[in-house]
């Protein structure tokens, strides 16, 4: 039961992102707006399995790659439907549908067993800690899609109105996933000093989720400070979605640390 | 000239470069393994192991230009700060005069003012009149984001060297029963340790007891992993666990007995010629059909089947024997009981003012405050006019979106036209 509950969002997000394509290549009104419920029945019955992972788990599904992955495009996908529902802002749907398939996609590739949660994650910390990355990283990627739209766009002959509305929402994302990041690495420190003795400890996630707060540091510093706007920052968010990307799945595959076992 | 390097140190382009600086040693502190021996570096990278050493690599966290690029960042961050505080105050006193000095940008008609106007109360803008304008505010206290965030960060760098350099850690395993004396004179009892619970749950926790110099005791106290015990200064954490073995030795003659625990590989003799070689405890072990023995030297939780790997050592003679818990050996005149192995704890005992790690939480907090003001509670400041309406503040786009969605005509206009 389980398994039929992850895979039909898996299904549900191939066929939303195939339809969307059709939909704009052909501009058939229809075929996106069945893209985009086609998605929303995704996104619920994906809510409805972590739920039940939750349950059957006894804890809160984000304990291994797994569970993270599937919570990042939950994560991806109910940021998207709000910024959708909230900014009317149906061209992010384009880059974000396809971002959260493939990685519900990797999330796939992952072994899918429940287990027991080991002890140095059972902390009130847990949930804080985690539930903000997925929601700063969704937050981010959100913030790339957004700038991918805006470089594809600007080549073209559209109103000026729209490229303001895309780059500022792109800075929103950023700002939310910069605030949530920070929230991370904060509950991240003191849960380090209650595990580990020492709030800071230079733990190969440690320092790429500093060094991801810091090249968003500098976007924000050159877009308040220096009001720069426009093509460099878009360019600087999709940029730095590998970064993201890297903090989360490279990081745990490749540069063994305390925090391996996520 | 002074003045100008002054300048140079407080600015934001200054900060960037030491941030970018900051992330090239933080990518090369996480790709390059760090603080292993010299030895490792030279059989991982042949080729340029000398410039790898020579540059500190190995150490990069720890080394002399990371410490010169934290300190030069608490000096901008300072300095930066100094300078802002001022212009940030100056800025939220004067916020809503200047605003009413704004001149119209955005022609309104009548009725779309009257609805922009209804919305901003909606919305809980504070509203002023001065003369003829009407100026409706909101977050005041959000001029002070960026630089409460800045005193935040410079805090959370200050007090982080110092939980990083200030605490004292030992690292100690002590088997259940025996007792650690610090250097003043506390005494860290463990009581017991367990690494499963009763439900066969990994759990890894101790009960300990701590006692002062002057007497006083803490109790017995129970600690696991993310549950430390704090107690007189001291803060004790369960670390890492091993497994020993253990044995008794009964003298036949006398009927003395003796018990031993096993943490490393020793020789139990009464003559120093025959007795028993303890060579190491193994957690489990798997038997074929012929009965050959294949030991498992790896596992996560409680030994499932221990065995003791031993030599058994009489007149010159070594036999090399496994004996399971609850076994005797009977040589040179001693009985050698194998017990069920024990687990103890390894604890992290660290010595710190609790004041600092308050001091840091409170930075943390700040920091948080100081991102959501900038972010999401940044000043607001719309003048209204008869004839139409100026939007001001330090992020005025925000704002301007809202009215463009309410009034979809006007302001997305006039972005254009600026554009």
């Amino acid at each position: 039961m389980l398994n039929i509950l992850f895979f039909t969002p898996l299904v549900l997000f191939f066929l939303a992102v195939i339809l969307g394509f059709f939909g704009i290549l052909f501009h058939k009104e229809q075929v996106s707006r069945l893209s985009w419920w086609l998605f929303l029945g995704g996104t619920a019955i994906l809510t409805a399995y972590l739920a039940a992972r939750g349950v059957v788990a006894g804890r809160i599904p984000l304990s291994n790659q797994f569970e993270f992955a599937t919570a990042f495009a939950w994560g991806i996908a109910v940021m998207l439907i709000a910024v959708q529902t909230r900014a009317k802002a149906e061209w992010i749907r384009v880059a974000a549908m396809p971002m959260t398939f493939l990685v519900l996609s990797y999330a796939a590739l992952q072994p899918r067993e429940i287990t027991e949660l080991m002890p140095a994650l059972k902390s009130a910390w847990f949930a804080l800690h985690i539930g903000s990355a997925v929601f700063s990283y969704a937050s981010f990627v959100l913030a790339g899609c957004a700038g991918v739209r805006y470089l594809l766009i600007s080549r073209k002959d559209h109103t000026a109105g729209q490229l303001v509305q895309i780059d500022y929402l792109s800075y929103r994302m950023v700002a939310l996933g910069f605030l949530l990041l920070t929230v991370v690495i904060l509950s991240g420190a003191i849960w380090a000093e209650q595990a580990w003795s020492a709030f800071w400890t230079w733990d190969p996630k440690e320092t790429w989720a500093l060094i991801t707060w810091i090249l968003y540091a500098i976007y924000l510093h050159l877009r308040l400070r220096k009001k720069l706007s426009g093509k460099v920052m878009a360019w600087m968010v999709v940029i730095y979605v590998p970064v993201v990307l890297f903090t989360f799945v490279g990081v745990n595959t490749l540069l063994p640390g305390l925090h391996s076992y996520g | 000239m002074k003045q100008k390097i002054l300048k140079f140190l407080r600015s934001m382009t200054f900060g960037m470069i030491l941030l970018g600086l900051i992330v090239a040693c933080s990518l090369a502190g996480s790709l390059i393994a760090q603080g292993k021996e010299v030895m490792w570096y030279v059989k991982t990278y042949p080729g340029w192991y000398g410039i790898l050493l020579k540059l500190g690599l190995n150490n990069v966290f720890y080394s002399w230009y990371f410490l010169v690029l934290m300190v030069l960042l608490c000096l901008n961050l300072t300095l930066c700060s100094l300078v802002r505080i001022r212009r940030v105050y100056r800025a939220a006193k004067n916020a809503v005069p200047n605003a009413a000095k704004r001149t119209t940008d955005i022609p309104l008609s009548p009725e779309k003012l009257a609805e922009f106007c209804a919305y901003l109360e909606d919305r809980r803008f504070r509203k002023t009149e001065i003369g003829d304008a009407v100026v409706y505010s909101k977050n005041s206290l959000g001029w002070y984001g960026s630089f409460l965030t800045h005193l935040a960060i410079l805090l959370t760098v200050l007090f982080g060297a110092a939980t990083l350099y200030l605490p004292q850690v030992m690292d100690e395993t002590c088997l259940p029963g025996e007792t650690l004396v610090m250097a003043d004179g506390t005494e860290i009892a463990v009581d017991s340790f367990h690494i499963e619970d009763a439900q066969g749950n990994l759990d890894y926790a101790s009960k300990i007891h701590v006692t002062l110099p002057d007497g006083r005791s803490s109790g017995i106290q129970e600690i696991r992993v993310n549950h430390p015990f704090g107690f007189g200064g001291y803060k004790i954490y369960q670390q890492t666990y091993g497994t020993a073995g253990a044995v008794t030795v009964r003298d036949k003659a006398t009927g003395a007995e003796d018990p031993f625990t096993l943490t490393e590989n020793c020789f139990l003799s009464a003559d120093g010629r025959n007795g028993v070689w303890f060579e190491a405890l193994y957690p489990d072990y798997s038997r074929d059909e012929s009965g050959n023995f294949t030991l498992i030297s790896q596992t996560s939780g409680r030994y499932s089947n221990p065995v003791y790997q031993i030599l058994i050592a009489s007149d010159g003679v070594q036999t090399p024997v496994l004996a399971f818990p609850g076994e005797t050996v009977t040589v040179g005149g001693l009985e050698y009981t194998f017990e069920a192995p024990v687990e103890y704890p390894g604890l992290r005992i660290k010595q710190t003012p609790v004041i600092v790690n308050i001091l840091l939480c409170g930075a943390f907090c700040l920091m948080i405050l100081g991102l959501w003001f900038c972010f999401f509670g940044s000043p607001a400041l719309v003048t209204v006019r008869p004839d139409g309406c100026a939007i001001g503040g330090p992020k005025p786009q925000g704002t301007r979106m809202e009215l463009a969605a309410l009034l979809e005509d006007g302001i997305q206009e006039k972005e254009e036209e600026k554009c």
